[in-house]
């Protein structure tokens, strides 16, 4: 294990193959089979075309890109959602991912039931939920809607609670996935409390966003995907001014 | 080593049990009668298949306590049933859950089997109550049917996990497995004594058709807890514990591959649903 790297990424590469038309079902695959020349074709999408990126221990770093370059792909690989085509990645300590708030909340639970379902989700034991339960709760301001279903919350609301939750989860790396997109300006702040903790604790941060202001504030180092490569990979405000250079030409 | 194991699986442990918890709060939430209905589904069916066969057609004429045995192979081939069309799809509809989240797959498909599991403790309590009216006589031979019902969970398992292995890219696969398990349902004489085929043929061909895991399954436990009038792979078989291999055999050789064809494609889950 070399130390002082937190995630190394190396040559990954992802392919996605698209057929032309769903193949699910045995008519197709069995057509598709026999009618060799007239074959329904496969798109081969090339995601990520060799991605090197080594992060220390510590860093802050923003992945930059326009729709569509890699960035959510790269964040997926990363928590071994996905599996890279080629290359390989080697993470260091414990991961957290955050490609999207609330996972597994079900809108047909209480807010209640769903604290402790994520809360699986995150790893806590109904026990350890139990001891932070209160907290959760005071900090996502939502006390007299627990015993609500989820359905019947707004969608603030239920961001709120998602990422009461989600601050909860212990990690050593965070992956996050523009969790901030949504909230009003007192939620953000929390949000942004949150950051200055995590950059305080010396958390290793990997940082999807298309916001350069929080790319310039909060990150130490970035890097810029441009169809599946790296094209810039350096300090934030060179990044984002490449960044914005993409939009201008 | 116990700790080590337990580290290993813990996440699995948890996430296993707050899924089985709320697979079931879900299930029966807005409805009035609620846990009843698991209850309530396997006796219609009983009631129906009673007035129908044993009622009118006189199947089962003869046999003791054969009301009852008919029951518990309903019972038990309800749970093979709930464990394998229950989640034939849980893949593909936990897609969005997949796509986010990186855990063991597995677990859907093992909370799905312990989810029907827990439906099939309920029903027994109803077998009890009947056998109990029916005047069952109880025997020392009704603690065997623990390892049998254990034999049924694994093989349904195992069909599950490839099930929903392969309805992620096959779609087809549901259709193909509502013909397979209704020859199956015929198959294993659920809704008939089984010593019914052994009328029409002979006792070598009855030993083939308990080869089948689920038949061998229902046979034994009907002979064990309820009925000695209900042949079993053992009494068919004049005691020879050799005619138990193949069913065995067949089941651990269904969950294994099963889990492998699983683990092998489990990778891929979420990029393909």
């Amino acid at each position: 294990m070399k130390s002082g790297i937190a995630v190394s990424i190396k040559n990954v590469v992802k392919d996605f193959h698209l057929p032309h038309e769903k193949e699910d079902s045995l008519k197709l695959k069995v057509l598709n089979h026999f009618k060799k020349n007239t074959r329904i074709g496969h798109d081969t999408y090339h995601a990520l075309r060799g991605i090197n990126i080594d992060i220390k221990k510590g860093e802050f770093i923003g992945i930059l890109g326009r729709n569509g370059a890699g960035k959510s792909t790269l964040l997926k690989i990363i928590a071994e959602i996905y599996q890279p085509t080629s290359g390989s990645i080697s993470v260091h300590g414990k991961l957290v991912p955050f490609i999207e708030l609330g996972v597994g909340f079900n809108p047909n639970l209480s807010g209640r039931d769903n604290v402790y379902l994520n809360g699986a989700m995150l790893g806590f034991s109904r026990k350890e939920v139990d001891e932070m339960y209160d907290s959760i709760v005071e900090f996502a301001e939502l006390k007299q809607f627990m015993d609500q279903k989820l359905k019947n919350y707004s969608s603030g609301m239920q961001v709120r609670l998602a990422f009461s939750m989600a601050i909860r989860a212990d990690g050593d790396i965070l992956l996050l996935d523009e969790v901030l997109a949504v909230g009003d300006s007192a939620f953000k702040k929390k949000c942004y409390d949150y950051f200055d903790y995590l950059k305080e604790k010396k958390k290793t941060i990997i940082f999807v966003t298309h916001s350069m202001a929080q790319v310039e504030k909060y990150c130490t180092r970035a890097v810029l995907i441009e169809k599946g490569k790296v094209t810039i990979d350096g300090n934030p405000s060179e990044v984002t001014s490449a960044y914005n250079n993409l939009f201008e030409s | 080593m116990w700790k080590k194991l337990h580290n290993k699986y813990r996440y699995s442990l948890i996430l296993l049990r707050e899924l089985v918890r709320f697979d079931f709060k879900i299930k029966y939430q807005d409805s009035i009668l609620g846990y009843i209905w698991s209850v309530m589904k396997p006796l219609f069916m009983f009631t129906i298949l009673y007035v129908v066969f044993i009622k009118i057609l006189h199947v089962g004429e003869g046999i003791k306590h054969w009301p009852v045995a008919l029951l518990a192979g309903i019972v038990l081939w309800q749970f093979f049933l709930d464990v394998t069309n229950g989640t034939i799809k849980s893949i593909v509809n936990n897609g969005g859950l997949l796509r986010k989240i990186k855990f063991p797959r597995y677990i859907i498909v093992v909370a799905n089997t312990i989810s029907a599991f827990i439906t099939l403790a309920i029903n027994s309590i109803v077998i009890l109550l009947f056998a109990i009216f029916n005047q069952v006589e109880p025997s020392w031979g009704i603690i065997l049917v623990i390892p049998l019902v254990i034999e049924l969970f694994v093989v349904a398992l195992g069909v599950a996990l490839f099930l929903s292995a392969v309805y992620v890219r096959f779609r087809d696969i549901q259709y193909i497995w509502d013909v397979i398990s209704q020859a199956l349902f015929y198959g294993s004489a659920i809704i008939f004594p089984i010593s019914l085929l052994a009328h029409f043929t002979n006792h070598w061909l009855v030993s083939v058709a308990l080869a089948n895991p689920i038949a061998q399954i229902v046979q034994d436990v009907r002979h064990l807890a309820i009925s000695h009038d209900v042949p079993s792979l053992w009494t068919v078989g004049n005691g020879n514990p050799w005619l138990y291999l193949p069913p065995i055999a067949i089941c651990i050789v269904i969950f294994f591959f099963g889990a492998w064809y699983f683990k092998s494609r489990s990778p891929y889950f979420a990029e393909d649903v």
